[in-house]
């Protein structure tokens, strides 16, 4: 068996458990239906509009910084990984790196680019 | 070893590039720091020149030293010709920050001045660049700040603003499609090669399909920034929505930039063995002279008129190229650098007539300027001139020149659509002399005050510069270097 | 439990398309913006695949890069989609027309 062998066993188990939970409920459950029971919600308020609408722009922010940060965070792992043989060099570039995206943020910061508004 | 990879002279030839990414960096400080007005306007556009001025003094003392020298491992080549095309961006991102104070005075001025010089080392770093990672990297840091910059328009009319979301949209989705073109481009030319470097892509004999596939993908997103025609749609929106003094920079640097990476893969990568795969941009090439003069007949908008225009010029341009002489590589030198001094002058020109926030750059606001500034009307038909290509301006001198090289390379074709090009495209320019000097009621003509007469010396310097080529074209000519 | 490299390059080209046709078709600019984010990370994958068959670590930084740079494009990209249509009660960029072209 190779390396990966165990791991195409769970994918496995993983697949076809997750697909019995979805679909032997809905064979073995006894049904029987009545107005209450169908409502979108047993209690509160009908929901008035769909759901599926359009998020507020604040969110797209939200996305936006987590996308840049997310990907900068990402940028640290091949240096840490080498960091010992790049040694000085690599923390000047590094710190380099670090000094250009503080003055972003910075610029970010002060501006109320982080603000909810 | 490792620790230190690389050389110190290899940072050295990168220094007017790192000046001109760090200036954006102190600007942003300024902004913060300054009190809001005038003064946090000012510096930015004075330490932006600043920085652009130094970087340009230092691009000339490389030049002088006769620098000649690949770094980084070839990622980036030092020479007269990253230093030609360098010191033309830059002197174009100078001539448009001299354009955003009577634009705008709000408060994006100091953010819209760092991603200009930000785009400006992009264009810089394609200047130079070796191989394929840093042409697609100098490509992005271009294209990034230039779809930001598109959208900045503040305090304007809803339409006005809707214009510039537009263009910036626009801008964003079919330029990334280009780039995603030329990356898929990319990697297939390091599938055929086994290399990002242009000088290990030389070694591929013709026929290889997958390279052959590879450059096909490259022309085209190197045909898309060039706005040549089959791929030019978006440049006449973009030109008109964005801000003037991006319009401005765009219509020079973005240009430049794409042609310093096309030149190199040209003569680098394709020599003479590749004959085929470079024919259709030829073609391109001459197509885009007929049509940008056509459309550019009909335009009302100076901003549109002129994007127009540019896509004919950049035809003329790539027309030089064809056959890669080193004669002919000197001479689209030569013309872009007076296509940059034409061009900017012109735009010049409008700023000071028309305002972005108020107005937009309509034709008529060029009505009678004749007898309201007879300086300023008769530079911008001194440019107007150039850019139709009539003697004695360098735009004259220019395209001389690249009928010569056409000619000598055989291609008579193209010369005579570079001929059918020119005698359309004088229709357009006139069109807009006359109508400075036909005489009209002053009394319906809203005059509009600048807000600052910084655009005078672009004006100034432009004009100056291409009267000089046009009557001595030696100046430039002499110094024009080798391609390297 | 190796894979030819040619079916890497099949499958690049097909996400590559997929992205393409993507962009020509949709009209959702978020949508678009996405299948632009697949004709990138095509390459990507036709670049790491030829960098495994070659053995040339040129590849991997390539696509590295590229995932950087697309990231920041992406946000720009999220950014002036806000701006457009923060206003306007639509998302469909047939509807973004005040400049006729």
């Amino acid at each position: 068996m190779t390396p990966y062998g165990p791991v195409a066993i769970y994918l496995a188990v993983a697949l076809v458990a997750s697909l019995a939970f979805c679909i032997l409920p809905g064979l073995l459950a006894r049904k029987k239906p009545n107005p209450v029971k169908s409502e979108a919600y047993e209690c509160g308020v009908e929901p008035t509009s769909d759901v599926s609408g359009r998020f507020p722009v604040r969110f797209y922010l939200i996305a936006m910084l987590f996308v840049v940060f997310d990907v900068e965070a990402a940028s640290f792992y091949p240096w840490a990984v080498q960091m010992h043989a790049l040694k000085l060099f690599g923390l000047i570039e590094m710190v380099t790196f670090v000094v250009v995206l503080a003055i972003g943020y910075a610029y970010v910061w002060k501006r109320g680019g982080f603000q909810w508004r | 070893m490792l620790a230190q990879p690389f050389p110190l002279s290899d940072y050295a030839a990168i220094l007017p590039l790192t000046i001109v990414a760090t200036t954006p960096l102190m600007i942003l400080l300024l902004d913060l720091i300054l009190p809001k007005g005038a003064p946090r306007r000012d510096a930015a556009v004075a330490v932006g020149i600043a920085g652009l001025l130094l970087a340009a003094y230092v691009l000339v003392r490389q030049y002088l030293a006769h620098q000649f020298a690949p770094a980084f491992g070839f990622g980036f080549i030092l020479g007269g010709f990253s230093i030609a095309f360098s010191l033309i961006v830059v002197a174009a991102a100078i001539f448009s920050l001299l354009m955003v104070l009577p634009q705008r005075d709000d408060e994006k001025v100091g953010p819209s001045c760092a991603l200009m010089l930000w785009s400006a080392a992009g264009a810089m770093l394609m200047a130079g660049a070796g191989d394929l990672m840093t042409i697609f990297l100098g490509l992005e840091i271009l294209s990034l700040a230039l779809y930001c910059l598109c959208g900045m328009v503040l305090r304007a009319s809803p339409v006005r603003l809707r214009e510039a979301r537009e263009s910036a949209l626009k801008y964003l989705i079919l330029s990334s499609m280009a780039s995603g073109f030329m990356l898929y481009g990319m990697a297939l030319l390091f599938g055929a090669t086994g290399s990002v470097n242009l000088a290990a892509l030389q070694a591929i004999p013709a026929g290889n399909p997958v390279f052959a596939m590879g450059c096909g993908l490259f022309m085209i997103g190197v045909a898309f920034k060039l706005g040549l025609v089959p791929f030019h749609v978006w440049m006449p929106d973009v030109f008109e929505g964005a801000p003037l003094p991006v319009t401005a920079f765009m219509s020079v640097v973005t240009k430049a930039g794409m042609l310093a990476v096309f030149a190199r893969f040209l003569y680098g990568v394709l020599g003479t063995d590749h004959q085929a795969l470079i024919v259709p941009v030829w073609i391109v090439a001459g197509l885009s002279m007929l049509v940008g003069n056509l459309a550019a007949l009909s335009q009302i908008d100076m901003k549109r008129l002129l994007a127009y225009s540019g896509i004919a010029q950049l035809g003329y341009i790539v027309a030089a190229l064809a056959g890669t002489s080193t004669l002919g590589m000197r001479y689209a030198l030569f013309y872009l650098g007076a296509y940059t001094f034409m061009n900017l002058g012109a735009f010049a020109v409008v700023a000071l007539i028309s305002r972005d926030q108020e107005e937009d750059s309509h034709l008529s606001a060029f009505s009678g300027l004749g007898t309201r500034h007879p300086l300023l009307a008769a530079a911008m038909a001194f440019f107007l001139l150039s850019l139709a290509g009539l003697p004695p301006t360098a735009g004259f001198i220019g395209k001389i020149l690249i009928l010569a090289s056409t000619v000598a390379a055989g291609y008579q074709w193209l010369a005579w659509l570079l001929i059918a090009g020119t005698a359309i495209s004088v229709y357009v320019y006139i069109k807009i002399v006359r109508a400075m000097y036909v005489p009209v009621d002053l009394a319906h003509i809203r005059e509009i005050r600048p807000l600052s007469y910084a655009p005078w010396i672009a004006v100034a310097v432009c004009a100056v510069a291409t009267i000089a080529l046009g009557i001595y074209p030696a100046a430039l000519h002499d110094v024009l270097p080798r391609i390297r | 439990m190796s894979v030819a490299l040619a079916n890497y390059i099949a499958l690049s080209a097909v996400i590559f398309m997929i992205g393409a046709a993507g962009v020509v078709l949709r009209r959702n600019p978020l949508v678009m913006l996405m299948a632009i984010e697949l004709m990138w990370n095509a390459a990507n994958l036709a670049f790491v695949a030829y960098a495994r068959a070659s053995m040339n670590n040129a590849g991997h930084i390539f696509a590295f890069l590229v995932i950087t740079v697309a990231a920041a494009e992406a946000a720009i990209g999220l950014a002036i989609v806000v701006i457009v249509f923060r206003r306007a009660e639509f998302v469909d960029v047939d509807e973004v027309s005040v400049l006729k072209g």
